[in-house]
């Protein structure tokens, strides 16, 4: 019995690598957009005007407060009530995108609230506009402490895209969930799939690990 | 002429303009502008739809519409759903046409159109060979945990005909349940026989069988659309006549209900 | 939209959020303790030089930090029944929530542990207390201040992670969203009512933290 599922799964591993293939589309283009969405908002967080810091500060209460399969069934079910229309595969990367950006957003605020002020008035003082201020001299040193929880964030955000997974999309954990509909060896199915998540993972968490060994310096 | 009459033309040119510019996505005219029939149907469900071992949709549903596709003269887009999500899929926009295997019921009648029955089946109790329920009141006793598809009228009727057992609603579709059964997180399931039936062959020969009394009376299958798409509602009815009287829905049926030949291929 | 919102709709599911709520806060609750449990474990292990206890808690840690909770919760879903183990769906669920939690909890320990200054040690063993006395009277209390703030930032974790509970049929908050969603077909009024739910135990917890925060700061001042 063993060795026939066995069979039929060596047989419908192509399908497999189809879905690790959608899953690092997935994460890629999430973690780009995370990335450029929470340093936006992170330098914001962390500047001068308090509406905004109050606004992004909501925002990303309900991120961290929600579960983020319960953010996915909104953007999915009910952003259409708002003649917002999305089929499974932006859906997902949109709210992979506002769910990451929010921790991405709390990372950054707190590197760049770690730099000294004297750090920022000798930048003022040396004539620089805030935006020089900002790239020349502070992001530079947060990222002494921002990059360590930054790579750690990319590792829960691959984990992540397992989730959009309740809506459809054929990445690595729905096909495993409807292989083993068919294939009922389940031990046997996720731990193919365990196996494929972990190859690329664990690199980046080794990559983490050495970061933070790094910047503690 | 006079500003009255000039502001009341330009009136009735920008409504004309206005409403012949609105149409609302997934009537029949919109399907045949974009090019392409947005088709709403189950996930793993096996015969019905189901992505193949080509990676390929597959399936007496994906069939069917793939023929209305063709007629209309564009191309089909499946999407796969969870059972709970494919009239929520059809209300907020995504797809044109639900392609499964609903009942029409008048609380969901009251959310999207039904078409013509496309089948008819009857519910039924299926359990674990040698479990040893014969008849409804072995089954109907507050030990008994029972497996229903969430959202299907299986839970409904389960919920009637069961009042007594425990009524456990899976997510997903109907293997679930199966699933669930073979693995002892329940002692009976409740869906329709035809898709029961069409889904033993994946699973251990004999491992389940089915009590001989039906639940309800016999259920009718349709396809759905918005309310909105009145003349794909009635387009779709006119294709399963077509398709019935020149043969194409027996070789469907026959093809995928009926045997399991279809394995070999997909 | 608000105006087509259906309030009355919601109030007559909320006996059936307040049953998932009690639910999740159940779940959340067991799964954490049991979590905590196995933290110590897996971290007294990862700590001790003894290699046969010391690797398998390092290859625990990283398969779970590794792969998806979702995929956990399947593999033990799924996988449990073929080795002939018929486990209920909520047992399994607090079982997966409880490994992936401990593993998080044992790392979360070890680098309180770690954090307890190497001079402290040394005072300690030149004073003759042996391991354990070490370990009570030195360095857990100063790696609790480190630890209990990140061990209520997993217990947020954990009853988010809950929410994946309901896709393997457990009855909790996510799942009468879903419920409600099936039978009203009205997904907004379903899952913001879910949210706020959510975000109200979200605040509590934190609420929580930062008092515990300021608390625990207060005593290391001694």
């Amino acid at each position: 019995m063993m060795a026939f599922y066995f069979s039929r799964l060596v047989e419908i591993y192509p399908f497999f690598l189809k879905g690790l293939w959608m899953t690092s589309k997935i994460a890629f283009i999430s973690l780009i957009t995370c990335t450029l969405l929470g340093f936006v908002l992170g330098i914001f967080r962390s500047g001068k005007n308090p509406i905004l810091k109050w606004i992004i500060g909501v925002y990303v209460s309900f991120v961290r407060g929600t579960p983020f399969v319960v953010q996915i069934f909104i953007i999915f079910f009910i952003l259409p009530d708002w003649g917002i229309q999305l089929e499974a595969f932006p859906a997902a990367l949109l709210a992979m995108a506002i769910m990451g950006s929010a921790f991405i957003c709390e990372i950054v605020a707190g590197g760049i609230n770690s730099i000294s002020k004297g750090q920022w008035e000798a930048a003022a003082s040396s004539g620089l506009s805030l935006i020089q201020q900002l790239r020349l001299v502070i992001i530079p040193q947060a990222m002494k402490v921002i990059l360590p929880p930054l790579v750690g964030q990319y590792v829960l955000l691959i984990k992540d895209t397992s989730v959009v997974s309740v809506i459809g999309v054929m990445e690595l954990t729905r096909v495993g969930w409807v292989t083993v509909v068919r294939i009922p060896e389940g031990l046997m199915v996720f731990s193919l799939v365990g196996i494929l998540y972990f190859s690329i993972s664990y690199p980046l968490i080794l990559l983490s690990n050495y970061l933070e060994r790094k910047m503690a310096l | 002429m006079s500003r009255k009459k000039l502001v009341s033309i330009i009136l009735a040119l920008a409504m004309t303009v206005f409403f012949t510019g609105i149409s609302f996505a997934g009537t029949l005219s919109e399907i045949v502008k974009r090019g392409e029939l947005r088709v709403a149907v189950q996930s793993g469900a096996a015969p019905y739809a189901f992505v193949d071992k080509h990676g390929e949709h597959a399936g007496s549903m994906i069939d069917f519409t793939k023929g209305m596709a063709d007629a209309m003269g564009v191309k089909i887009k499946v999407l796969d759903f969870d059972w709970d999500g494919l009239i929520p899929a059809l209300l907020s926009g995504k797809a044109d046409v639900l392609a499964a295997d609903m009942t029409p019921t008048l609380k969901r009648a009251l959310k999207i159109t039904f078409a013509d029955p496309w089948m008819s089946v009857q519910t039924c109790v299926f359990t674990k060979t040698g479990a040893g329920y014969q008849t409804l009141e072995d089954v109907n006793k507050p030990e008994v945990t029972v497996g229903v598809l969430l959202g299907s009228t299986g839970e409904t009727i389960a919920k009637q005909y069961l009042p007594k057992a425990k009524i456990k609603s899976y997510k997903g579709g109907g293997r679930m349940i199966i699933q669930a059964l073979l693995a002892g997180h329940v002692d009976a399931g409740v869906n329709d026989d035809l898709a029961v039936l069409t889904a033993l062959p994946d699973f251990p020969p004999n491992s389940i069988r089915l009590l001989d009394k039906r639940l309800g009376g016999k259920a009718p299958l349709s396809f759905a659309v918005n309310h909105e798409s009145v003349n794909l509602w009635q387009w779709i009815n006119l294709y399963f006549n077509t398709i019935r009287s020149n043969g194409d829905y027996n070789k469907n049926i026959a093809y995928w209900m009926e045997g399991i030949e279809w394995k070999k291929d997909h | 939209m608000l105006t087509d919102f259906n309030f009355r709709i919601i109030m007559e599911y909320l006996p059936l959020f307040l049953t998932g709520l009690k639910s999740t806060f159940l779940i959340s609750i067991v799964s954490l303790l049991l979590a905590l449990a196995t933290g110590i474990i897996a971290c007294a292990g990862r700590i001790s030089s003894f290699k046969y206890l010391k690797y398998p808690a390092i290859a625990y840690i990283e398969v779970i930090r590794s792969t998806p909770l979702l995929v956990q919760i399947y593999f033990l879903y799924f996988g449990l029944p073929t080795l002939g183990l018929r486990i209920p769906e909520i047992q399994t669920g607090i079982l997966a929530l409880m490994l992936n939690s401990g593993a998080y909890i044992a790392e979360i320990i070890r680098a309180g542990i770690s954090s307890v200054d190497e001079g402290q040690l040394e005072a300690g063993v030149s004073s003759g207390l042996n391991y354990f006395q070490r370990m009570r009277f030195i360095i857990l209390p100063q790696a609790l201040g480190v630890t209990v703030p990140p061990l209520l930032g997993q217990a947020i974790v954990l009853v988010k992670d809950s929410s994946l509970l309901s896709l393997i049929s457990v009855m909790e908050l996510t799942r009468c969203g879903q419920t409600m969603t099936s039978e009203r077909f009205m997904p907004s009024e379903a899952f913001f009512t879910v949210a706020f739910f959510y975000m109200c135990i979200y605040f509590v917890l934190k609420a929580l933290a930062d008092w515990s925060q300021k608390k625990l700061i207060f005593r290391e001042a001694y």
